[in-house]
């Protein structure tokens, strides 16, 4: 998959470059404001942008509005040293899908890229949660290499719970994707929850909840 | 203020125009009165006209009879050409002779009695002087009238009067000089304070210190006060950058130092524990930095973010969500405990949510398994409750200055209690630290003034 790193700092794109290459993705690598705005204002075929804010030549704000102009779906993550939580809300404003500031743990990077590139296709992707494993073509999940078969209702809630795993999701947001058409209660998704609580039970992957936030998925 | 005002400017138009106007009065004044000097001159030259007319008259074939001598009219005729005229008339007013038919004057019947009118599209002074006949034989009553037009009286007036002009016209720039001297004067302390100002070395702050009026003394001393402050937010800042600069570059000489030890090392065994420590030490780093700008943001007194109506309930739920991962990895159970309604308040959401992630991160370093954040309604508060060490009673008012650590030995920067006090105080709530509910631990508690909507 190839990736798009826009970041002036030598050191830390070479990092950055270095990690994601093992972890498997391809990536390309580009140090000015404007070279990215011209690489990014017509086609491109990149899964995904790592995008820092201060740039030589233009801002990553203005890189960010030229691809937007164009291209709703290509998800960016904003990497920047301004700490504050003002320019994350500024960035998101303008379309960025996640914001990590600067200084941060690579293991938290290939976290929020792997989310975002989850989240992004759901379909055709495969997720997989310790033992638990979503085929996407497929639309098969297999628990320690057997297959687990599930109503529609509940493959469609783990499905969802599977692209968020690492996160907490809480109620609301559970019904609006995995039951977008359906409306679908709440009472009703703590029964689904319960039932697949049960057949995950002492197999190596636990639905969590967590207070005030919502249900996590992950390896126990 | 806008830029045409200026104190000078307004000193002269307050001066100039009562100057002005009284000059006016002063030059209408001199006017009339040269024209009131005019007539009586020549008012006295109809009266001596009339006389000498009126003593001419007779009576002669039962009626009255004038024998004019040219005396009498050329002593009205001056070099300024007027037209004359004259006329005698009756106690009936019949016109018996004269050289026109001149109008008559109401007034008294024995007084002599002047009088300006138009006639035949003249202006004429007429001068009208009832008299009698006193023979033995005769007491009949006439009348002599004598005119002339106003050249010579309007030449009189112009001459007295530019004489007059001429001298107010000298006195009113006398007194303009004297005005814009006085105004010049009485501002040149205020040059001088503006000449001492501009003249300063812009990085010093000492006092201004120039003698100047009482008015001005007063400026100077407000000044002076504003400067005093002004030298103790630096002492501060000075103080904050040098123990912002011990504090960055202690762990820096620690990383250098360590990295130099790992090279001389040929075992790849220490290379490993060496990165180890250079990678927590260089995120601490980091993170001391990141702080340092926010509190630097936080305390800026020139910048005054925007409030709004936010949602207390929401603000947690972000920056817990926002912290969850990183605790989630280091096996540290994050939860939210807040009510499934919103709690309204006016404040800043990002200084809250930063607050609350500082907290959260105070906790996840010094040693909590578990972290609660908590909303509360009323009154509005948050608080973040972990079931780490605490700190004791004691040190806790001392937590809250800048690079003051509970643990010697922790790995903290010092200033996140800092910063969350900083955005306490900006949101007028008030910050306590408690100890956990269930024994030990640290609870730290942001009330919030009740302005619910």
């Amino acid at each position: 998959m190839k990736l798009l790193l826009v970041e002036d700092d030598t050191l830390l794109a070479e990092t950055l470059q270095d990690a994601l290459g093992l972890a498997g993705y391809s990536v390309g690598c580009l140090a000015d404001g404007n070279e990215a705005r011209e690489r990014l204002a017509g086609r491109h075929d990149f899964a995904l942008i790592l995008l820092d804010l201060n740039l030589p030549g233009c801002s990553g704000l203005e890189v960010l509005a030229t691809l937007r102009g164009h291209d709703a779906d290509t998800p960016v993550l904003i990497l920047t040293a301004r700490g504050a939580i003002e320019d994350r809300v500024r960035g998101l404003d303008l379309g960025a899908d996640d914001y990590l500031a600067k200084p941060f743990a690579l293991d938290e990077l290939e976290a929020r890229v792997r989310a975002l590139l989850r989240r992004r296709h759901p379909s055709g992707a495969h997720l997989q949660v310790g033992p638990l494993a979503f085929d996407g073509l497929a639309q098969r999940f297999t628990l320690d290499d057997e297959p687990l078969n599930l109503p529609p209702r509940e493959q469609r809630l783990l499905g969802c719970l599977m692209r968020h795993a690492g996160e907490p999701i809480d109620k609301a947001q559970l019904a609006g994707e995995a039951f977008a058409t359906d409306s679908v209660g709440d009472n009703a998704i703590e029964v689904y929850v319960h039932r697949l609580r049960r057949r995950l039970a002492g197999r190596g992957v636990e639905l969590r909840t967590i207070r005030g936030l919502g249900y996590l998925l992950t390896e126990s | 203020m806008k830029a045409t005002d200026s104190l000078y400017r307004r000193l002269i138009l307050w001066l100039l125009l009562p100057l002005l106007g009284l000059g006016a009065l002063m030059l209408m004044q001199a006017y009339r009165s040269a024209h009131d000097a005019a007539d009586r001159a020549f008012d006295r030259l109809l009266e001596a006209a009339s006389l000498a007319i009126a003593e001419q008259v007779k009576w002669q074939d039962k009626q009255l009879w004038l024998d004019l001598p040219p005396a009498a009219l050329e002593m009205l005729a001056t070099d300024a050409e007027e037209r004359v005229f004259y006329a005698l008339y009756d106690n009936h007013g019949r016109f018996i002779t004269g050289n026109a038919d001149l109008p008559a004057v109401p007034g008294g019947a024995d007084t002599l009695r002047f009088a300006d009118t138009h006639w035949h599209g003249m202006t004429l002074r007429v001068g009208v002087r009832p008299a009698r006949l006193d023979s033995w034989s005769q007491r009949e009553r006439f009348e002599v009238r004598v005119a002339h037009t106003r050249e010579g009286r309007d030449q009189l007036t112009w001459s007295l009067f530019t004489g007059s002009a001429g001298r107010i016209a000298l006195m009113a720039l006398l007194a303009i000089a004297v005005v814009l001297l006085a105004i010049r004067i009485a501002l040149a302390p205020l040059t001088r304070l503006r000449r001492a100002i501009r003249h300063r070395d812009p990085r010093t702050l000492a006092p201004l210190d120039l003698p100047l009026p009482r008015e001005l003394a007063e400026l100077r001393e407000t000044l002076n006060e504003l400067l005093a402050r002004m030298r103790r937010v630096r002492a501060n800042q000075e103080r904050f950058i040098g123990d912002a600069s011990h504090q960055l570059r202690t762990p820096l000489a620690g990383l250098s130092a360590r990295a130099e030890l790992a090279l001389r090392q040929p075992d790849p065994a220490s290379w490993r524990s060496a990165l180890e420590t250079i990678q927590a030490s260089s995120a601490r780093t980091a993170r001391l930095a990141v702080q340092l700008l926010s509190l630097t943001r936080l305390n800026n007194p020139e910048a005054t973010p925007v409030t709004s109506m936010l949602d207390l309930v929401a603000v947690a739920r972000n920056a817990t969500r926002d912290a969850f991962a990183a605790c989630h990895r280091a096996g540290i159970a994050l939860e939210l405990d807040a009510p499934d309604d919103a709690i309204p308040l006016t404040g800043i959401d990002w200084q809250l949510e930063e607050a609350l992630n500082n907290l959260i991160d105070n906790a996840r370093r010094y040693g909590a398994r578990h972290i609660t954040v908590r909303v509360q309604a009323a009154p509005p508060r948050l608080q973040v409750e972990d079931d780490g060490p605490g700190i004791p009673t004691e040190r806790r008012r001392l937590m809250l200055r800048p690079f003051h650590r509970g643990a010697e030995t922790g790995e903290g920067s010092g200033l996140g209690l800092a910063i969350v006090d900083s955005i306490a105080r900006g949101h007028g709530a008030r910050l306590t630290l408690d100890e956990g509910r269930h024994g030990p631990g640290l609870c730290v508690s942001m009330t919030f003034q009740g302005d619910r909507a």
